[in-house]
């Protein structure tokens, strides 16, 4: 029973950053039907920034600070320089653009910073927590990370469901043409929610990097699984992408756990398990609307 | 005076007074395909226009060509004087025009209150003081009561006439001085699209914007436009007051099936 709760505390945690990075796919998704493959890479260089910002203040939330603005930048740039020349060109070349420029952040990371991997500190004491004697299996650390990405995800929340910027993004994403001949400046709400994806990529960047360590592909495999939980959750759905993360987060927790040493080296199997599952039962995953407007 | 544009005194198309569009030698059509061939029409300020004509014949595309949505090869689009060919529909909204496409202009997955306030974006500065926006909201519930009693419900699960009002009143939102209306009756039941003709009239009349229907439905469309203008394979055949083109027998029986 400890063990089962030590688990489902620490899969939490994970699960977490997997929502993160699906939030910050999903925003882009949302806007303009595009996956973006650079998603880790971008994450991965801002945590770099972040690295060299606290080795020159010694202030951990200056380098917080910095990434996170530093994602915003660099989400709202890769849109502007390199995403928008290709609007009504094939949707193909859009992806590629965005392999492309994963490819450019990760070589342009092992040109700066070299390829070793490097210790990220975290924000609070990674020392286990306690309730009385039973080892919790979570530090201070994890319960940060988690607060940190719900905060993030209920902000976005309010800030779609009650604001006038989040209803034109909404707009936006639901229909272009309508929004469009409303007045509202779409190219601009789509630089926006680049820009918004970045700030998430950065968080998560930061949050999971304590763990990973820091490398140019340190990102690849949470890349890989923040996709999967977008795709568990419904590519479309914001609550799906922080479902999803959790549950891929739970799962792996407990195939890790439960499993033994093996667990680890099963992660890409459960991760795929899972994915085939929810498929089967909801091809477009679990919080698909229904479809109202493609008739 | 409460006006169906939902406009407070002194702000949106009332303040500036009605204003005239005019497209001029326009050119426009998809890759090879030439949809409008140098059509030239002229909406004088607060009259309805009604364009006609067979399917395939352009009325869709003049609409979103005057809007925006389609980028004239040539010829210009004036509003009010000013020459506003191809800028965007962002612009266009912006400049008064409301374009209210045809079938799917409801946004589904938002309620109809958010629909509502989406009409409000194209307000100039940071889109009005508070109490004006919910002045505005007020007014167009009062106008659409049935809207009224629907405005927390997603507009997903209004029925085919409350979406036409719905949009309807999403552009009045706007306070457009140039209205487009592209089949504002298809698929509505007679009542429905008899209530929907009084409107066109009321907002033309009351209200002074400036209509240009696209309408499938020559004999009602004509019934309440000033003038009718006729096209057939992107080019004008015939443009004239509309009583004169309901009494065109052979026109009639030509282009306009009745």
């Amino acid at each position: 029973m400890v063990e089962f709760l030590q688990f489902t505390l620490s899969g939490i945690s994970f699960g977490m950053i997997y929502a993160a990075i699906a939030l910050s796919l999903v925003l882009i998704w949302r806007g303009t039907r595009l996956l973006n493959f650079a998603q880790g890479g971008m994450a991965m260089f801002t945590t770099y920034i972040a690295l060299e910002v606290i080795r020159h203040t010694g202030s951990y939330w200056a380098g917080f600070a910095v990434a996170l603005a530093a994602g915003v930048v660099l989400g709202a740039v890769a849109e502007l320089a390199v995403i928008r020349p290709t609007l009504g060109k094939p949707e193909l070349n859009a992806v590629i653009i965005t392999i492309g420029l994963l490819i450019l952040l990760e070589g342009l990371a092992g040109i700066m910073y070299g390829g070793q991997f490097r210790s990220f500190p975290a924000a609070f004491s990674v020392t286990g927590l306690k309730a009385g004697s039973t080892p919790l299996g979570i530090s201070r650390a994890d319960v940060f990370v988690a607060v940190a990405v719900l905060a993030a995800a209920l902000l976005l929340a309010v800030g779609f469901r009650y604001t006038s910027a989040g209803l034109r993004m909404r707009a936006a994403a639901f229909n272009a043409t309508v929004a469009r001949l409303s007045g509202i400046r779409v190219a601009r709400v789509i630089t926006v929610g680049w820009a918004l994806a970045g700030l998430l990529g950065a968080l998560a960047g930061v949050l999971v990097s304590p763990s990973t360590f820091l490398y140019p592909n340190s990102m690849d495999s949470v890349f890989v699984l923040g996709f999967t939980a977008a795709v568990i959750g419904g590519l479309d759905s914001p609550a799906g992408a922080v479902v999803g993360g959790l549950l891929l987060g739970l799962a792996l927790s407990y195939a890790g756990g439960y499993l033994g040493s093996q667990g680890s080296d099963l992660t890409a199997l459960v991760t795929l398990g899972i994915l085939v599952v929810v498929l089967m039962f909801r091809p477009d995953g679990i919080f698909a609307g229904a479809r109202v407007r493609r008739v | 005076m409460n006006s169906p544009a939902g406009a407070p005194e002194g702000a949106g198309a009332q303040a500036r007074g009605p204003v005239s569009l005019a497209v001029e030698d326009l050119v426009a059509g998809y890759g090879e395909v030439l949809a409008l061939d140098k059509v030239t029409i002229t909406a004088d300020a607060a009259t309805i226009t009604a364009v006609l004509g067979a399917n395939g014949a352009g009325k869709t595309t003049l609409l979103r060509a005057i809007s925006g949505m389609v980028r004239p090869r040539g010829g210009r689009v004036v509003l009010d004087g000013t020459d506003r060919t191809g800028r965007g529909p962002e612009d266009m909204a912006r400049a008064g025009i409301a374009h209210v496409p045809e079938g799917q202009g409801v946004i589904a997955e938002l309620t109809v209150e958010e629909n509502l306030r989406i009409g409000m974006m194209s307000w100039p500065g940071l889109g009005g003081r508070r109490a004006e926006r919910a002045a505005a909201l007020a007014d167009a519930y009062e106008r659409f009561g049935v809207l009224a009693d629907r405005r927390r419900r997603l507009a997903a699960t209004l029925s085919g006439g409350e979406r036409q009002m719905l949009v309807i009143a999403r552009a009045l939102m706007a306070r457009p001085r140039v209205l487009l209306l592209d089949e504002p009756s298809l698929g509505l039941a007679p009542r429905v699209m008899t209530q929907v003709m009084d409107m066109v009239v009321r907002l033309s009349r009351e209200s002074g914007i400036t209509i240009v229907l696209v309408e499938q439905n020559a004999r009602a469309a004509l019934a309440i436009a000033d003038r009718g203008v006729v096209l057939n394979l992107g080019r004008v055949v015939a443009a004239a007051e509309a009583p004169a083109l309901a009494a065109d027998v052979a026109l009639r029986h030509h282009y306009l099936g009745f």
